[in-house]
């Protein structure tokens, strides 16, 4: 059995509830929790690492509180956090050795699965690199490798492709998708599509609060609005946008066709399209996905 | 598993750059401070200084002609000694060339001539360098006598108020219980070693402090909490590594340090006088600790060290409770430097409070020259006695304390 249940959840910092009231039962899968900048994510996440303490309510694992578990819970996880550090002089195998005695892997086992997580995440050559020199995405890649140091059954991933360039981030996505077999993986992103094919669930998460999940098709079949297509002149675009949520303009010949969030007909000639995950975000966030770089995938 | 860990743990200090220098500067300022320990001057019969292997040879024939036991009659032949050279003509002349002379003659008897002057001093604090050039030799019986006897009148009168009268009870039987006559010997090994002593382990301390700052800190400043706190030992077994490596540091540097200081200057100048009571130097002459060179060295060698650790410690608890090197780092600096600047109080309340903060422990040569008593349980106990058992206890218990703060939520 595995089952990671959180029930009731709340965090409080002074004045300021970061995580409220949250329920949620995961096990084996990819979890996507979605959300943009500040909207707690990462908090819930480090009081799933047992790194803070909740306010309230409770977090167990197969009925355990994780937190009275201890050194028990925190054998099954691997984390690879939003603000991911490192020792600056060790080199990227002294940093994984050290990784893995901390998280308890015996001498053998440790060489072991650091040759075997360096060459998954294609690291091998820059074995014997310092940290410290190490690109953006090179030290994302140790990150992760870190948390798979112990073969977790449990794999939290804190915005793991922020600050990376496109093409970096579909080789993440199709190592994380590689890593994710039989374990409790939860990935929180503010950027759709990162989690739009790998997720099996998807949380939506605004102000504290997981606003809608489910799977991608759940949740836009869940949607309680409908998505428009609708071509219009340059000029009418403007009033457009202010009426509705518009999720994306596109120039046409003649004029520009946009795609209009709304529960009626926007217009005469407008057309019903199939929502999209980029459709619910901005339906939910009420703005679009901060990282332009990856609207277009 | 922890061997590990521990390993890794002392990585994280030494690979850092700022160690690195850190070390070098130990290393550069352990060799001034050697150099000045093991300078010792012999004036040739020409009245020239002379310096390096060949003059320490010679000053040490030169006093060992005069080693034995420091009885009357050794004290009436250093009194007759004395008054013979002070009344050559290169003595009494004004040429300094001449006077270097004279003072070259009396290097043998140097060490007696100083333990004269403290003998037969006016008063108890009194310090008079030319007292010994007005001595006759039918003053040698008093020799030991005058030490009980100076300290008793100073306590009768200028000291009344600063000791109960167990305490004064306690120094006058300390005073009584050196054995006397006792043997004089050459022991600028001894002597030098202890001069320098303070500065060797202050120095050490600083740079300690720098190298443990970080320890548990780091993890904030790196940023590699998140990881260190979720893993297995993260809470437990992690941190214990974390204070080993703390532990280790401090014993190995120390040592390191104090061992190889005390090895070249002992070296150098020898280790003659090794048994020797502390009192047979001027410098301690009033003493009340009754205990021969090599008990000094020892206490001083382990005084510094409990005084390094419990340092290091505190500062490593600073650095876990506040997550800042910066901070952290000033721990062992304020201890250090503070203390001297309060020292100008001369309170005896006041001394006394001063005798017990932790820089005592780095400077015992000087602290075993303090008055300062405390009565514990009806004991009157010495300051250096008091600090070694406090601090070893207080660095005892900061372990756990240590522990928890790093380790909880
Ligand atoms: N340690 C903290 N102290 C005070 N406020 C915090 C702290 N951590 C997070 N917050 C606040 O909690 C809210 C949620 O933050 P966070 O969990 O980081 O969101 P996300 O990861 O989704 O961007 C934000 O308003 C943030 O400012
Ligand atoms: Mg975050």
């Amino acid at each position: 059995m595995m089952e990671l249940k959180i029930s009731d959840l709340r965090k409080e910092f002074k004045d300021i509830a970061a995580v409220r009231n949250v329920s949620y039962t995961m096990s084996t899968g990819v979890y996507g929790l979605l959300g943009v900048n500040g909207a707690g994510k990462t908090t819930l996440m480090r009081m799933l690492c047992t790194l803070i303490r909740p306010t309230g309510g409770s977090i167990t694992w197969n009925g355990r509180d994780i937190f009275e578990m201890d050194g028990d819970y925190r054998k099954l996880l691997g984390y690879l956090p939003q603000e991911f550090g490192y020792y600056p002089d060790f080199t990227v195998y002294d940093y994984l050795m050290y990784t893995a005695s901390i998280k308890g892997l015996r001498p053998v086992t440790a060489r072991q699965r650091t040759k075997l997580l360096l060459k998954q995440v294609g690291m091998e050559k820059a074995a014997d690199k310092k940290m410290k020199k190490l690109s953006g995405g090179m030290k994302r890649r140790v990150g992760i490798a870190q948390a798979m140091l112990g073969n977790p059954q449990i794999l939290i991933l804190d915005e793991p492709t922020a600050g990376l360039d496109p093409k970096e981030r579909i080789r993440f996505r199709n190592l994380i998708s590689e890593l994710s077999e039989n374990r409790l993986v939860l990935l929180s992103t503010h950027i759709v599509s990162d989690i739009a094919y790998i997720a099996n669930e998807i949380l939506l998460m605004q102000d504290g609060e997981i606003r809608a999940a489910g799977t991608a098709q759940e949740l836009i079949d869940a949607m309680p609005q409908q998505v428009w297509s609708v071509e219009a002149v340059k000029e009418e675009a403007a009033s457009y946008m202010k009426a509705y949520k518009v999720s994306n303009v596109k120039a046409i010949p003649g004029g520009v066709s946009l795609r209009v969030i709304s529960s009626e007909k926007p217009a005469g000639h407008a057309v019903l399209e199939t929502a999209t995950l980029e459709d619910l975000f901005l339906y939910y966030f009420g703005e679009k996905e901060n990282d332009d770089k990856d609207v277009e995938v | 598993m922890t061997i590990r860990m521990l390993k890794y743990e002392l990585k994280k200090v030494f690979l850092k750059t700022g160690s690195r220098i850190a070390m070098a500067l130990l290393l550069i300022l352990m060799g001034i401070t050697c150099f000045f320990a093991m300078d010792v001057s012999y004036v040739d019969g020409e009245g020239n200084s002379q310096r390096g292997p060949a003059a320490v040879a010679q000053l040490r024939a030169a006093q060992k002609a005069w080693s034995g036991y420091l009885d009357e009659e050794k004290i009436r032949k250093v009194i007759a000694e004395n008054l013979r050279i002070r009344n050559t003509p290169e003595a009494l002349s004004q040429n300094i060339k001449e006077m270097n002379i004279a003072y070259g003659w009396q290097q043998g008897i140097e060490g007696i001539r100083d333990l004269l002057n403290c003998s037969y001093a006016e008063g108890f604090r009194e310090h008079d360098y030319y007292r010994a050039d007005s001595l006759t030799e039918d003053a040698a019986s008093d020799f030991y006598i005058n030490r009980t006897r100076l300290l008793r009148e100073w306590l009768e009168d200028e000291a009344e108020d600063q000791f109960s009268e167990a305490e004064k009870a306690y120094l006058i039987r300390q005073y009584e219980n050196l054995e006397t006559p006792f043997y004089y010997d050459y022991m600028a090994g001894w002597q030098q070693l202890f001069e320098f002593s303070p500065t060797i382990i202050m120095l050490t301390m600083l740079i300690l402090g720098y190298l443990v700052a970080g320890i548990f800190s780091n993890e904030f400043t790196w940023k590699c909490e998140a990881v260190f706190f979720s893993s297995v030992y993260g809470r437990n077994k992690a941190v214990v590594s974390k204070i080993k490596a703390g532990f280790w540091i401090v014993t190995g540097i120390y040592f390191m340090s104090f061992l190889f200081y005390s090895g070249i200057v002992l070296l150098h100048l020898g280790t003659d006088g090794w048994n020797l009571p502390v009192q047979a130097s001027w410098t301690s002459w009033k003493c009340f600790y009754n205990i021969t060179n090599l008990q000094k060295y020892f206490l001083i060698g382990m005084g510094g060290y409990v005084g390094c650790l419990f340092i290091s410690f505190l500062s490593m608890l600073i650095s876990a409770k506040t997550k800042s090197t910066v901070t952290a780092v000033m721990v062992p600096v304020i201890l250090i430097f503070m203390p001297s600047f309060i020292a100008n109080i001369d309170s005896p309340a006041a001394n006394k409070i001063i005798g017990l903060l932790p820089d005592q422990l780095l400077q015992i040569k000087m602290a075993l020259g303090f008055f300062n008593l405390y009565s514990i349980g009806g004991r009157v106990i010495g300051e250096v006695s008091v600090i070694m058992i406090l601090y070893g206890v207080l660095t005892a218990a900061l372990v756990p304390v240590l522990y928890q703060v790093y380790r909880r939520l």
